[in-house]
């Protein structure tokens, strides 16, 4: 597996991805011939109706599942010429994850379950990073506490520190805000938006959230494993009626 | 209802499953225990109806209060023989005689054929006639000088009938016999004995019981019954004869096999009930969990209106149906446990006769009680928990509420304090009789074993982490991780440790006992001991003829020699235990600790051990009445006051010469000597096995041999039973299996995350395998630390005389806590692959 050394135009993306659970008649289609880039250095979000394949995108993206045929890329990796181990490496050194709930090993310390990636992989973090991202999502008093010492709004910037601090190429993160109350949820966006802005961290978020997506430079949205729609410098009001459109 | 229990039961049945093999171990060897009892039981039952299969009436000695000969009948004069044979209701008489291991067959390489286990009989025989025991296989039956043999003895030796062989008898002059026939004990087999079988005159002249038998059997003339026949015989007997009928007989011989029998099948149920002990911690460990992993089904029923009694019940009969399937499995594992358990002991000397296992009605019973009580106790109180579900817990996520420390000190307290105390009693008071003894001990070291379960959940936490220090520093994040999931669930890491630390405290204390005994004895050996060499029969410890010491006394190159003599006396009107010495040379061989007067006591003397002399006032100087068993009365005087009955085994000592002449066998059980001043020790051994090798069956042995002899037998003995207490860490091994694939699934979702941020299926792998590891460490740790404890607390409550000091065999112990480990690990591999092998995906999206 290659590493990337100097940032390509897309951190991320696929060529004509179909994804099929199930065979005959009960086979059915989530992801029907979808190509799409992430571009390095910009947060989108992909939007869709329950069903519309949206998770689905984000796992296969994520190394997390297969795809049926079409190909995958992170960096300038071909995820379909990976055997599970160095999938699982990709995903430790390459990928960030941030979940919508249990994000966290509940045995580890803040701390502990911030740096996982890099102490899985052998590695010891980078001090002078660790302490840039912990004092971003300001956790630096809750280092040494359990996960259930945790608000679940801390729980959710611990998960945002994790993914941040292995400097992965992509970020995914599956409905980060959907446990949250709204104070909470604004303040883990902004912190995703911030990552982007100042360390050129590429975002890619899954959610149904209009309030959401207007965190995102650019939204994808899905219907029937199909992208139709794709807007740049969104806001809640144009995403909300683009989603009306489709709903109807 | 009942559907959602099956449905449940289906949905967890890998769990279960695992469960099941726990408690069908104990119940196998529940069921074992009594199938291999009761097919001995009708084995031997019929074995004696065989002997005594043509005899109405048997005569023999009224047996008395003072009897020396511990195997063998009272012998009575032959005189009566002819009386019983004039009279017209007696029809077959015969007279016989029989010895245990007095005499033995020689191959053609000069080695004494002997079975293994079982003993070597000298008898007479007349040959076929309705009363006798034996029948003729092949030749003809032995008169004069000719011997008949059983079968397997004829193989052994190598023997063809018509052959002369040589036999070595009691007198040390061993003769030529011409091999006159083969016989069989009954129809069935000897049951591993050897019979070496004489005509009457013979077998009296070689037992040197001249004019003596010990049995009359008498078959009744035509149309008169049994008990017509012990009366008409009843009424030529003089005074010390009675005669029974055959029926009491037989029903006496079975009694005494029944009860060696059940001693024999006692041992085994006890094991059995260890290892049952065992698998209700791994039953209550299984249930509790699945009851929390359901907690919130459990609200969701509450909460559409099922009672918290349907709850209750639902967990019950699930546990019910694990108990059902549990005895039946173990029923028809107990057949297996019993050929196994035959086979076993076979091999190792004693040859079971032959015959089908029985499984009795009652076997059926018991086993399916046991197995129903053992599994509902132990998921009671998990199904208590699960009615207590509240219907709000459906809407609430997150597990069990831990219980507060406060809870688990005063329970755990309430369980372990009368635990030790009734262990304590039972160990060190006096609880009235051996019966009490062993249900206090039991039932004091079940509860300690429960109390210490929950005590040391509070514990669990701190130790499983502390253990775990080094290896999450080793093994980086994985042994992190282990060590986080080992310490986080107290309660469970604790019942999984002590399914472990009960198998292990007791092979511990087993093992610390052993060294402690052994230690004792090396001790015994250097203190009382001075002998050059012993003579003995090492096999089973035999009596042999008393005849051997004056023959070794002749040999020049031999200075002082002693013979020590078991007899019965009655000392001033109690029967006694007494041991015979050659008090002339006796302190030359053995140091019997003289505190006053001296060893030397003489014929008209005795010697008393300190504790006896001082409860019961008895003086250096004092007179004491003596009667032996021929009715002989006289009276000596106490010369000596001895401190050390490790040797000599008895509070009395009386001189040989005295106890020789008034017993009917004049046996010893051990010679001592020492070999003459300037002798060389080489050519005196050579001397005296000379001497010796007229009796096959005794062993010379200098004082090393002697210790090493007796500790392989020691250490044999330890070997046999941690074997059976093995069983107990098979079964631990099954709890860990089971907790360690219970806590992946518990973490599913975790495992999935863990997988998704990186970590290699190999990581994962070896983080389950170090918590396991972690789990069984702890085990180990509290097993052992707790079997030091129990063994030491043995040592001091059994008597000084057995052990009078702690071993502590340290290699052992570490060896027990480092397999205890391992068996972690391995319990995890399974658990460990399953986990590596979850899908990332599944796993995260897993509810």
């Amino acid at each position: 597996m290659s590493t990337i050394d100097s940032p390509v135009d897309a951190a991320a993306g696929t060529v004509d991805v179909v994804k099929i659970y199930g065979s005959g008649d009960a086979a059915v289609t989530a992801l029907d011939h979808v190509t799409v880039d992430f571009a390095t250095g910009r947060f989108t979000a992909i939007m869709g109706p329950s069903g519309s394949g949206k998770s689905t995108l984000m796992h296969c993206i994520a190394g997390l599942d297969e795809v049926t045929s079409g190909t995958v890329r992170i960096g300038d990796t071909r995820l379909a010429d990976l055997n599970d181990r160095q999938l699982t490496e990709l995903r430790r050194t390459q990928v960030g994850f941030i979940f919508q709930a249990f994000n966290l090993i509940p045995t580890l310390t803040a701390e502990e379950n911030i740096v996982l990636p890099l102490t899985l992989g052998g590695r010891s973090p980078d001090r002078e990073w660790f302490d840039t991202v912990v004092d971003t999502v300001g956790l630096r008093d809750r280092l040494r506490h359990r996960p259930s010492e945790l608000s679940g709004g801390q729980q959710q910037r611990v998960a945002v520190a994790r993914a941040l601090a292995s400097r992965p190429t992509i970020i995914f993160a599956d409905e980060p805000t959907g446990n949250l109350d709204s104070n909470s949820g604004t303040e883990i966006l902004s912190f995703m938006r911030r990552a982007v802005d100042e360390f050129g961290q590429t975002i890619v978020m899954v959610t149904h959230d209009p309030n959401a997506a207007a965190y995102a430079d650019r939204v994808v949205f899905l219907a029937d494993g199909r992208i139709v729609a794709d807007m740049d410098d969104p806001t809640a009001a144009k995403v909300l009626d683009t989603m009306k459109s489709l709903g109807s | 209802m009942f559907t959602l229990v099956l449905r449940g039961v289906r949905a967890h049945l890998g769990r279960l499953i695992l469960t099941l093999i726990s408690v069908v171990l104990g119940v196998a060897f529940v069921s074992g225990s009594f199938v291999l009892a009761d097919s001995l039981r009708s084995i031997f039952d019929q074995v004696s109806e065989d002997a005594f299969a043509g005899v109405d009436a048997q005569v023999r000695a009224v047996e008395p209060d003072l009897n020396s000969s511990q195997a063998d009948a009272l012998r009575f004069d032959d005189g009566i023989i002819e009386a019983i044979r004039s009279l017209p209701e007696a029809d077959a008489v015969e007279g016989g005689l029989f010895a245990f291991e007095k005499t033995y067959t020689v191959d053609a390489s000069g080695e004494v054929v002997r079975p293994l286990g079982p003993p070597v009989f000298t008898g007479s025989w007349d040959g076929p006639s309705p009363v006798s025991s034996f029948t003729l296989l092949e030749g003809e039956a032995p008169t004069g000088q000719q011997v008949a043999l059983d079968r397997p003895q004829v193989e052994a030796g190598g023997f063809v009938v018509g052959e002369e062989l040589t036999i070595s008898l009691p007198t040390g002059e061993p003769e030529q016999f011409v091999l006159s026939g083969i016989i069989d004990f009954g129809e069935g087999g000897t049951g591993g004995a050897f019979f070496v079988l004489f005509d009457l005159p013979t077998a009296q002249r070689v037992l040197l019981a001249d004019g003596l038998v010990d049995s009359i059997v008498v078959a009744a003339a035509e149309g008169v019954s049994p008990d017509e026949l012990v009366t008409a015989i009843s009424a030529v007997l003089p005074d010390g004869l009675e005669a029974v009928t055959g029926d009491v007989v037989i029903g006496e011989q079975q009694e005494e096999f029944g009860s060696f029998i059940s001693i024999f099948g006692n041992v085994l149920l006890g094991f059995a009930v260890v290892v049952l002990f065992v698998s209700t911690f791994i039953i209550h460990n299984t249930f509790a969990t699945l009851v929390g992993q359901r907690t919130r089904q459990y609200g969701l029923l509450r909460s559409i209106g099922a009672s918290g009694a349907q709850i209750r019940r639902m967990v019950l009969l699930e546990a019910g149906a694990v108990g059902v399937a549990a005895s039946g499995i173990g029923l028809l594992g107990g057949l297996g446990v019993a050929a196994g358990l035959k086979a076993l002991f076979s091999t190792s000397g004693g040859e079971f006769p032959d015959g089908p296992l029985e499984i009795r009605t009652r076997t059926i019973i018991v086993v399916v009680i046991v197995g129903m009580v053992v599994t509902l106790a132990s998921a009671l109180l998990p199904a208590l928990r699960a009615s207590a579900v509240s219907p709000l817990e459906a809407f609430r996520s997150g597990g069990r509420r831990p219980r507060s420390l406060t809870f688990r000190l005063v329970v755990g307290s309430a369980v372990t304090v009368p635990g030790l105390l009734a262990l304590g009693v039972g160990m060190f008071g006096d609880a009235g009789s051996t019966s009490a003894t062993l249900a206090l001990i039991g039932v004091g070291g079940a509860l300690t074993f429960i109390g210490v379960s929950m005590l040391s959940a509070m514990f669990a936490g701190p130790v499983a982490s502390a253990i775990g220090a080094p290896i999450a520093r080793l093994r980086g994040v994985s042994g992190q991780i282990a060590r986080g999931n080992a310490s986080r669930n107290p309660q469970r890491t604790s019942s999984t440790a002590t399914a472990l630390m009960i198998g292990l405290a007791l092979i511990t204390g087993v093992a610390v006992l052993t060294q402690s005994i052994l230690d004792t004895f090396d001790e015994i050996l250097t203190e009382s001991v001075s002998a050059d060499l012993f003579v003995f029969e090492a096999n089973q410890g035999l009596e042999f003829s008393g005849l051997v010491p004056d023959q070794l006394r002749e040999l020049p190159e031999v200075d002082a020699v002693s013979g020590f003599a078991s007899v019965q006396a009655r000392i001033d009107g109690e029967v006694r235990s007494v041991t015979g010495f050659d008090s002339d040379s006796g302190t030359a061989v053995v140091n019997m600790g003289i505190v006053e007067g001296t060893a030397e006591i003489g014929p008209d003397g005795i010697a008393v051990i300190d504790t006896v002399a001082e409860t019961e006032g008895i003086a250096l100087g004092d007179a004491l009445s003596v009667e032996f068993e021929d009715g002989f009365s006289t009276t000596v005087e106490v010369r000596g006051i001895y401190d050390d009955a490790a040797i000599i085994g008895a509070d009395w000592l009386l001189d040989r010469s005295l106890t020789r002449a008034h017993v009917t066998v004049d046996d010893v059980t051990l010679v001592g000597l020492t070999f003459a001043e300037g002798a060389d020790p080489v050519a005196a051994r050579t001397a005296v096995e000379g001497i010796t090798g007229r009796f096959p069956q005794l062993s010379v042995q200098d004082n090393t041999e002697f210790r090493e002899e007796a500790e392989g037998q020691i250490a044999q003995l330890q070997v046999v039973i941690t074997g059976l207490l093995v069983l107990c860490l098979v079964v631990a091994f099954f709890g860990i299996v089971n907790t360690m694939a219970l806590a992946v699934l518990e973490r599913t979702r975790e495992i999935g995350l863990l997988r998704a941020v990186g970590m290699t299926r190999r990581q994962l792998q070896s983080s389950v395998r170090w918590e396991a590891a972690i789990i069984s460490l702890f085990g180990s740790l509290l097993g052992v630390v707790l079997g030091l404890l129990l063994g030491w607390a043995a040592v001091i409550a059994i008597p000084d005389t057995f052990v009078n000091q702690v071993g502590i065999p340290w290699g052992q112990l570490v060896a027990y806590f480092v397999v205890g480990g391992l068996l972690g690990v391995v319990a995890a591999w399974f658990p460990a692959r399953r986990a590596a092998r979850l899908d990332v995906l599944d796993a995260i999206s897993t509810d």
